[in-house]
């Protein structure tokens, strides 16, 4: 055996100038146990070295490690599917929204109408007067005013369209 | 694309050696590994190649086992017990050493150096990387690797001087 080159090899070692390969000489070199006596103290670093090369972890950690990846994996594409829905459930509160106050303004101009609707169905009456008398009153009364109302709204009505004509007039 | 059983779990061992020299508690090693993989992992569509991952996963199990240091160190829970420091060889020739106290010997050389030497020892010199990939993985340049790598040498190049002219 050439120990020549491997003592050169080892104060190449000590100075940083040998290569990958050429360490790995030198760790397999220490592997045998005829080692010269000039040599022999250097043996337990790199015997040492290779040693730890086989420093490892068990298959249980395999295991452990992908069930762990499966979990978060499994997460992140929950997440992600979320995540890109973002947009949609925006939109779908905006729609909800306005749907439900567009419910309910309908439903508050439509509580006038509803009571006259019913108002043909006469096995939904209710009596609201005892006295026939009293009754009578109230209903000529309300009737009165709708009709004073309603004579009002005609004369302005009346008075608008002559106005529009007159202004049409002039303008020829 | 990146594949965890094929790219990353593969890397087991380099991180848990790597994770083993910074911080010496096999449990505590092996929870970085499982937080790096994790973490690699999460960040697989930003590596490009197989290669590039082992690079980052080096780069964030170093720094994971860094920060593990870090927040041991500042619980008062002194690295100065670790079972290595109770090797005694004080009374025995160093020719006449078993083979495990020697192994014991150097592994406390080890243990000793700086961080950076000690990390870079390992990759070197355990795991038989290039300067190139350890300057990448380290984040510095190849130049500081070498540098670094030679002054580790040299300190335990002047222990084993040392036993040689004094005994342990």
């Amino acid at each position: 055996m050439d120990y020549k080159y491997i003592m050169q090899l080892l104060q190449r070692y000590w100075n940083c100038e040998t290569t990958v390969s050429e360490e790995r000489i030198l760790r397999d070199f220490f592997q045998q146990e005829e080692i010269p006596e000039s040599l022999r103290k250097y043996a337990s670093l790199f015997r040492y070295e290779e040693e730890e090369q086989k420093v490892s972890l068990g298959d249980d950690f395999d295991e452990r490690m992908l069930s762990r990846i499966n979990e978060t994996t499994v997460k992140a594409r929950r997440n992600t599917i979320h995540y890109r829905l973002r947009p949609f459930y925006k939109a779908a509160a905006v729609v909800a929204i306005v749907f439900t106050l567009g419910m309910a303004a309908q439903h508050s101009f439509s509580t006038d109408d509803a009571p006259q609707q019913a108002s043909y169905n006469y096995a939904t009456y209710k009596d609201t007067y005892t006295d026939p008398q009293v009754a009578y009153e109230q209903v000529s009364s309300a009737l009165k005013t709708v009709g004073s109302g309603l004579r009002e709204a005609g004369l302005e009505a009346n008075d608008s369209t002559s106005q529009t004509d007159a202004n049409v007039n002039t303008e020829e | 694309m990146i594949n965890f059983r094929d790219d990353v779990l593969p890397l087991k061992n380099r991180l848990y050696r790597l994770a083993l020299r910074i911080i010496p508690n096999t449990g505590e090693a092996e929870d970085i590994v499982q937080e790096t993989m994790i973490k690699v992992w999460n960040h697989r569509g930003e590596l490009s190649t197989p290669s590039s991952a082992e690079a980052y996963s080096i780069t964030i199990c170093r720094n994971m086992a860094l920060d593990a240091l870090a927040r041991k160190e500042s619980s008062n829970v002194s690295l100065d017990e670790s079972p290595y420091d109770t090797l005694d060889t004080s009374e025995t020739p160093f020719q006449t050493l078993t083979r495990e106290d020697s192994r014991k010997w150097v592994h406390k050389l080890f243990q000793q150096l700086p961080e950076k030497q000690r990390t870079i020892m390992q990759l070197r010199d355990i795991e038989g990387k290039p300067y190139k990939e350890i300057a990448q993985e380290l984040q510095i340049s190849e130049e500081q690797v070498k540098v670094t790598l030679f002054r580790a040498r040299q300190r335990i190049r002047q222990q084993f001087e040392k036993i040689d002219r004094y005994g342990l």
